[in-house]
Parts: C-alpha cells; structure tokens; sequence
C-alpha cells in the first residue's frame, strides 16, 4: 500500500517511523530542508523536500499511486487544500487531515473532508479522562491488598446503565457484592437492574482491577469516541 | 453593495481604503493588528483581528450577507481555505481570491474558484511596454 505523508512535524515523522517499520511503501513531503535532513539520518525513507499543496510536488511523490494521504502539517488551511487537492486533482477518497484547533473540525467537515485528527482534542479527552477515571475506585483493601473492595460509579455514559446484573460481562475473579441506590444497599441478584447514580460494590483483586477498570473506560481515546 | 476584503496586506489594505472612498461597505479581516491600522483614520469600514477563516470571525465580518468576498492575504492555502468556505459554507454570491504563486493557479481552477493573479498581470504590462518602445 502506498501513502504519502505531509508534514514532518513530531505526528508526521512518528507517522512515517510507524508506518516504515509496518512495511508500508511510505513518502514524507516537508516544506523545511534542515527538518528533512534530520529526518533522513534517522530513517531511510522516501522524503521530498516541498510544498505539499503544490501539484508538481505531490506528482513527485507518486500521488498517482497513492491510496492514503495524510495531511499532518502545523496549519489548518494548508491540511485542508492538501485533502482537497487530493479528492479533486486524483479522486484519492482515503485522505486524513490533522486539525490543529478543535474548532476547525467542523469547518473541514462541511467542505467534506471528513476523515480529521485532532491531536489538541485528543489530549484533552484524555487529560479529561485522567480526571474522571474515580468513577472506578479502591474503597477497601483485605488481607494486604490481596482482595479489594472496589465502587464503580455508573453515570449517564456508563457501560454499566441499565444492564442487568446477570448480562454483565465480569473478569472470572470479581463478584458483585452490593448495589448503592439512594443510600439504599441492594443485594443484588441476576434480575437487578443498574440505574444512573447507582454506586456498584465489586470484591476482586488488584490485576482484575485494572482489567475492569479499561474496560469502564476503554483506554480513553474510544472512550473519547464514544462520547460524541 | 457589502464587501469583505480578507488580508491587509499592500493589496488588501489599498483596496479598502479605494472602495471605502467610493462608498462602499467594506470590512477588512487581518490576523495581525499592525497591519489593520495601516489604513489609518480615514478608512470608515469595519476592521476585524482573527483568523482569517475562523467561522467566527467570518461571521464577525457580516459573511452572511455578503455581496462580494475577496480573499487577497499573501498565502494561497489561506485564500483557498476562505473562498471555500465562502462558496461552500456560506454561499457568498460572488468570491474573488488572489494567486501568489502562479503553479497553485491548477488548485483554484479545480475548485472552481474565480482569481485574479498580480504577478502574471505585472508580467503581462511589463512584457507589453517593452514591446512597446521596441516598435
């Protein structure tokens, strides 16, 4: 498969790193020589020193040939025209375009490119991530840390809303051992049904933890996802 | 008639104060404030700092009602990206955006944007006086 990648920045020369080492047939335009440079003593890759919204340059790299372009540079307009140039010059439907400023997404939506990263919104979601990651916390420990107790706060976007207890898919070494509801404890059976602002009580030990503790959360970046 | 005039640079800033003169409802959208007051106190149109294709900028700018919309900064991908947003976006009815460098002329064509290209404008006066003083 061969792609083209637009912007040697951090994103774009990690890029280049990652799709290299996957075997993929890979090109790296940079407008600025000295970047070039220092990106072709680390690697030995394809790299043409350009501006990558210029037709002659993106012919260079064998746009032609191309089935992914990757718009990875510091400016928003310059991503842009590079994705529109993309569709319209070489009917190339796989491009994805760095956004730079979340507020820009949905301007690039609406000229229809639809396929957009944006680093700055990542991070935040998952710094934001960080911050919410108490919806699942150690309550108590026994025995020196071998068995925990552990509450999982269920909220509007929990996995966990409405299901019943029998149709969750719990790790082997944790049971549900209560149900908070209003200050309320609810000993919960198969038929119990989990409702926004329950706190759900669960024994288990440090490593299931952790496991149940992605799976609420999905590692952040589908987490991210799934909120929108 | 309501004009937007993107950049303020030699071209855009000479532009505004002309039309402003001749009546015209102009406002003038720069990213730098230094080159806004270049127009000095005689302009009487409105002068907008921000990006230039930042949504809310452009909606600053009065791009919803609009006559006329010309993208004239120093950078191509910028006067691409506003023309864009003008004919895609907002449906501006008549959007003239300034070439720079000469090989983007393709890119604007495709996109079926509507130019005008200074250096090949300068290219042809110059060419057709020397020929002039030739006869």
């Amino acid at each position: 498969m061969k792609s083209i990648i637009i912007g040697g920045g951090k994103i774009g020369s990690n890029l280049l790193k990652t799709l290299k080492g996957r075997g993929y047939n890979v090109t790296l335009i940079e407008k600025d020589e000295n970047v070039c440079r220092k990106i072709a003593n680390d690697l030995d890759a394809d790299i043409i020193c350009g501006d990558g919204s210029d037709l002659a340059v993106l012919n260079d790299a064998g746009i032609n040939n191309a089935d992914i372009i990757a718009a990875v540079t510091g400016k928003d307009e310059e991503n842009l025209v590079i994705c529109q140039i993309a569709k319209m010059e070489f009917q190339i439907n796989k491009s994805i375009a760095r956004v730079n400023y979340p507020k820009n997404i949905s301007m690039f939506k609406a000229l229809g490119v639809n396929q957009t990263v944006c680093s700055t919104e990542v991070i935040a979601n998952l710094i934001e991530y960080e911050f919410d990651s108490d919806i699942c916390k150690i309550v108590q420990t026994f025995d020196r840390g071998a068995m925990i107790l552990v509450e999982v706060s269920v909220d509007e976007k929990s996995r966990w809303l409405n299901c019943f207890i029998r149709d969750l898919e719990l790790p082997g070494e944790s049971v549900i051992a209560a149900v908070l509801r209003n200050g309320k404890i609810i000993y919960p059976r198969g038929d119990t049904q989990i409702l926004k602002n329950d706190n759900v009580n669960l024994i288990t030990n440090q490593a299931t933890f952790l496991k149940i503790k992605e799976y609420m959360q999905n590692g952040g970046v589908s987490y991210a996802k799934q909120k929108k | 008639m309501y004009i937007i005039i993107i950049g303020c640079g030699r071209l855009g800033s000479m532009l505004a104060e002309d039309l402003s003169d001749a009546g015209y409802n102009i406002s003038i959208v720069d990213r730098e404030a230094k080159n806004l007051d270049t127009l000095g106190s005689g302009f009487n149109g409105l002068r907008i700092k921000g990006i230039e294709f930042d949504n809310d900028v452009l909606l600053e700018a009065g791009i919803k009602h609009a006559d006329y919309i010309i993208s004239a900064t120093s950078d191509d991908n910028i006067n691409i990206t506003v023309a864009l947003i003008a004919q895609k976006i907002f449906k501006v009815p008549r959007i003239i955006a300034r070439i720079n460098n000469p090989k983007k002329k393709p890119v604007y064509d495709g996109l079926g944007i509507e130019t005008i290209n200074p250096t090949e404008l300068s290219v042809y006066i110059l060419k057709s006086r020397i020929e002039e003083t030739l006869k």
